[in-house]
């Protein structure tokens, strides 16, 4: 069981502000206000300093960065699979925030997306992209105007273009808009869907560090992994190091939804605890209702009882641990008086929904939970069927070209094994029903 | 670095070339992966999750058409929970197909089906209402497609891609609602379409020419040639013995010749062998007569001529051993060989070839009869268009071994025409059409199912043909009948 850290007892939310910097601050999107919070010195002290791209991701590596879009891979060590010397190589930016519950990468946007060009840049000249792209959702309509506008300035102060800062580095940016699919998220089914391609991830091997987009060695990072970079190079991999834990350095932006007081988007150190957030942070649940379950880490999480919310640390080891995963942040609270069949209906509906369909396990299987669960909702259910349940989503675990197939099974294998007395509720509606048939 | 990799599947090892994959390695060692979408003529799609297997040292079951096979891995394909993840597989692939074998065409060779039997045989758990989809779907005038069916392997979408680039197919829609289609206003048009028929695992698209037609486990196949073209695919030529009908021809897998394919054209092969379109016996100015008659009648009109009053007139539809057999007897018979002339069709533009496997030469065996002729060291006059020469032959008997195929030449009737107009002309030719109706003797010949005997192909790679039993048993082969002249002019003496 994992024990809270004491450490961040008596600390405010405001004390571990890296990403959040700009919050609050009057017109944080501009330029200028970003270069007065140390914008752009990143990347200067990159290209004045004449750093080696091994240094930077040597740094990054130093940091214990993990990929913030839900995998939590080390990101420097993901650099360090592009190969090295010449040749086109891509980067691209994974803001297709899709994940159900999660809005952080939007407010990164929102704050000043500069951060993101920035970061853009550095992990460009890190691996030694000329072109980068920033695959963008098309429905943010906002961050895309914001990205635009970051992009054309950072354009007009040579950040951008065929001689970055007069160093001789040469970097690109466009967007790319995507038409709102899940699955343009996982970063090989995001490629396909920037070459124009049905936006379905391709078969690995091989890996999009060595082919990925047009067939280049291609990075995809996730928008909050790219902002947070800056501040690393700014105030080196120690300092980031400070927050976290020894797996999960750093902090990281977490987004709560559900009926608690004080609902949005939060950064706070890895480790952090969960319980404590909920209540102190997020002021509890509406109307003093009880907890029943929390969703840890967007849809694809398995669920956490109230029980194992007790103790629970928000870092990857610590949700692992307990067999969910700290994904994108993105915290979903259900309190007592929601039916947790209710809840499996609707995520079942929003991953048969979005599975690309390529996959048999996961094309067949997402369909098949939609119509068990649903069956059970409206009353159709009988004993046992919770447990096919699980049993069909077990089998759709680890079979599939990606982890879309394990994310749509994680809740149809927790819920019904951890909230079993409550499907039991919907099998007697049946047979009262037919009672008075 | 060695080329060659040692791998053991099962624990029976196995050596393959390097950058093979475990299934081709297990191809090799006999053991068989179910599979669905992968096909070695296409490229890896991964997707069907049917061919999973346990590679020691990693912690998940691995697909085994793209997994690379590696020096020393050890690959078990019989675990139990290799067998349950293929049930499962089976089972995810099963729960929306209508299973309505029963009134589908592709029963007794469908994938799906045949693995179910295989692997399967269990009470499908899926109680609720399958997905519906469009059926009977006409896309083009040679396939029906029945999306219901579909198992969305994606193999006729990557052939249209990668074999005709012609990206008719694609898959539309996500997750259980995805459907097989083609893109809208076009339909499949290309001399390569039965092929999605024959690599669709399953009823989805099922081919217009033989559906409902016959079912397939009354079907017998020969391994046999094409005589569609100077390509000769290698291919099965499928035949309802007990009635002795042909229904179909498919390819079969030659790498030297033609692949995995064969082309649309070549699919018509088997509608001239059935014995309503045949010449049942030959016809003597109109009048049936028996085989002997006939040759006795060509006997006789040899008699004491002399061999430049000879013509045999050859197509390129024909067996070497047939080319050799009517030189030797003709050769026996008048002392000396007689004139020779091959007929090709006037529009023929013998250098034509499609990029994949169709050429412009429509006769199966024009570089084995030009070899036949070499080493008799005959030198033919060609008639493309201009019988001419032929007729300032005069000859007074004209053999005519005319083309099997009769549609690969467009301009027959007008040659026929033609070879009215000489003496004696004796036919040795199938077709129950008019068209040689005007000349003396018409004498039926075996087809090319009918009869063993070799074809060399455009690019001089000689294969044999396999003799089915004759439709009309009187039918006899080209080389049979000059054995009975040689025989008959012999006796005579």
């Amino acid at each position: 069981m994992p024990v809270m850290n004491s450490a961040y007892n008596g600390r405010q939310p405001n004390d571990f502000k890296i990403l959040t910097e700009l919050e609050g601050v009057p017109n944080s999107r501009s330029l200028e206000v970003y270069k007065k919070h140390g914008g752009y010195s990143a990347l200067e002290k990159i290209l004045k300093g004449k750093m080696s791209q091994e240094e930077v991701i040597n740094i990054v590596k130093a940091s214990g960065l993990r990929g913030r879009g839900g995998a939590g891979f080390p990101t420097g060590m993901k650099w360090g699979f592009v190969p090295k010397g010449e040749g086109e190589k891509y980067l691209i930016t994974n803001f297709d925030e899709g994940e159900p519950g999660t809005y952080k990468d939007r407010y990164i946007a929102e704050l000043n997306a500069h951060m993101l060009i920035e970061g853009k840049l550095i992990a460009a000249y890190a691996i030694g992209a000329s072109k980068s792209y920033i695959y963008l959702r098309g429905e943010f309509y906002d961050e895309i105007a914001w990205c635009e506008q970051a992009v054309k300035e950072a354009y007009a102060a040579g950040y951008l273009g065929d001689n970055v800062m007069g160093s001789g580095f040469k970097h690109h940016m466009d967007l790319y808009l995507g038409a709102g699919a899940y699955i343009c998220g996982e970063e090989t089914g995001l490629i396909s869907s920037l070459e124009g391609k049905k936006g379905q991830p391709k078969l690995k091997p091989p890996f999009p560090a060595v082919k990925g987009y047009l067939g280049k060695p291609t990075i995809v990072n996730n928008v909050e992994t790219l902002a947070v970079v800056p501040w690393i190079i700014r105030n080196g991999a120690d300092a980031y190091k400070k927050f976290g834990t020894e797996k999960s350095a750093g902090t990281k932006l977490f987004n709560i939804s559900g009926p608690v007081v004080r609902p949005g988007c939060y950064e706070l150190p890895l480790g952090y605890p969960l319980k404590r957030f909920i209540y102190e942070d997020c002021g509890g649940l509406i109307g003093g209702k009880k907890l029943k379950a929390v969703i840890p880490g967007g849809a694809s999480a398995p669920v956490l009882t109230a029980a194992e919310v007790e103790n629970m640390t928000m870092d990857y080891e610590a949700f692992a641990a307990a067999g969910s995963m700290l994904g994108s942040g993105a915290v979903i609270v259900i309190p007592e008086d929601v039916s947790m069949v209710e809840v499996l209906e609707n995520l079942m509906h929003f991953f048969k929904d979005e599975s690309c369909g390529q996959c048999t396990p996961c094309r067949e299987g997402t369909g098949w939970l939609l119509k068990m669960s649903r069956g059970i909702l409206n009353g159709e259910g009988q004993l046992g069927d919770e447990q096919k349940i699980a049993e069909v989503a077990g089998k759709m675990m680890g079979r599939t070209i990606c982890t879309f197939s394990d994310a749509a099974a994680g809740p149809a294998r927790s819920i019904p094994q951890k909230f079993a007395h409550e499907f039991l509720e919907y099998y007697k509606k049946k047979s009262s029903a037919h009672g008075q048939g | 670095m060695s080329n060659q990799v040692t791998l053991s599947i099962n624990n029976q090892p196995v050596t393959v070339p390097a950058g093979s994959t475990i299934i081709e390695a297990a191809q090799k060692a006999g053991v068989s992966v179910p599979h669905f979408c992968w096909h070695p003529g296409l490229s890896i799609a991964g997707v069907c999750r049917f061919c999973m297997v346990k590679v020691e040292g990693m912690p998940k079951l691995q697909i085994a058409c793209n997994t690379p096979a590696t020096e020393g891995m050890k690959v078990d394909t019989l675990s139990d929970e290799v067998k349950e993840t293929h049930k499962w597989a089976l089972e995810f692939h099963l729960i929306n197909h209508p299973l309505d074998c029963p009134i589908c065409d592709q029963a007794g060779e469908c994938e799906l089906q045949n693995y179910y039997m295989k692997v399967g045989k269990y009470q499908a758990q899926m109680e609720d209402q399958k997905v519906l989809k469009p059926k009977a779907l006409d896309v083009g005038d040679t396939l029906v497609l029945d999306t219901e069916r579909c198992i969305l392997c994606s193999r006729c979408v990557r052939f249209e891609d990668e074999v005709t680039k012609t990206s008719t197919l694609g898959i539309f829609n996500r997750g259980d609602q995805a459907t097989i289609g083609t893109y809208p206003e076009r339909k499949i048009k290309h001399n390569y379409s039965y092929n999605l028929a024959d690599i669709c695992p399953v009823g989805a698209f099922t081919a217009k020419d033989f559906r409902f037609k016959c079912r397939v486990w009354f079907l017998k196949e020969t391994k046999t040639v094409c005589p569609g073209c100077s390509t000769g695919c290698s291919v099965n030529l499928f035949q309802n013995s007990s009635q002795r009908e042909y229904y179909r021809l498919k390819p079969r897998h030659n790498a030297e010749v033609n692949g995995h394919w064969m082309c649309d054209t070549g699919r018509t092969m088997y509608e001239h062998l059935n014995a309503s379109s045949r010449l049942a016996s030959p016809q003597l100015e109109g009048q049936s007569i028996s085989s002997a008659a006939a040759m006795q009648a060509v006997t006789d009109a040899a008699k004491g001529l002399a061999a430049d009053k000879v013509a045999l007139v050859l197509t390129a539809q024909f067996t070497n051993e047939e080319y050799v057999a009517s030189l030797s007897a003709l050769k026996s018979v008048l002392k000396s060989a007689p004139k020779v002339f091959i007929w090709r069709d006037e529009s023929e533009k013998s250098d034509d070839f499609d990029g994949i496997l169709f050429r412009g030469d429509r006769n199966p065996n024009t570089r084995g009869m030009m070899d036949v002729l070499k080493e008799h060291g005959i030198t033919a006059t060609v008639l493309k268009g201009d019988y001419a020469p032929l007729a300032a032959a005069a000859p007074e008997l004209t053999l005519i071994l005319a083309p099997e195929v009769e549609s690969a030449y467009p301009n027959l009737a007008k040659a026929v025409g033609r070879f009215s107009e000489l003496k004696k002309t004796v036919y040795f030719g199938n077709a129950l059409t008019d068209s040689a109706k005007k000349l003396w003797l018409r004498i039926p010949v075996k087809t090319f199912a009918e009869k063993s005997g070799t074809f060399v192909n455009f690019n001089g790679v000689a294969q044999k043909l396999k003799a089915n039993p004759a439709v009309f048993a009187n039918v006899k082969g080209v080389d049979e009948y000059f054995g009975d002249l040689s025989r008959l002019a012999q006796s005579a003496v």
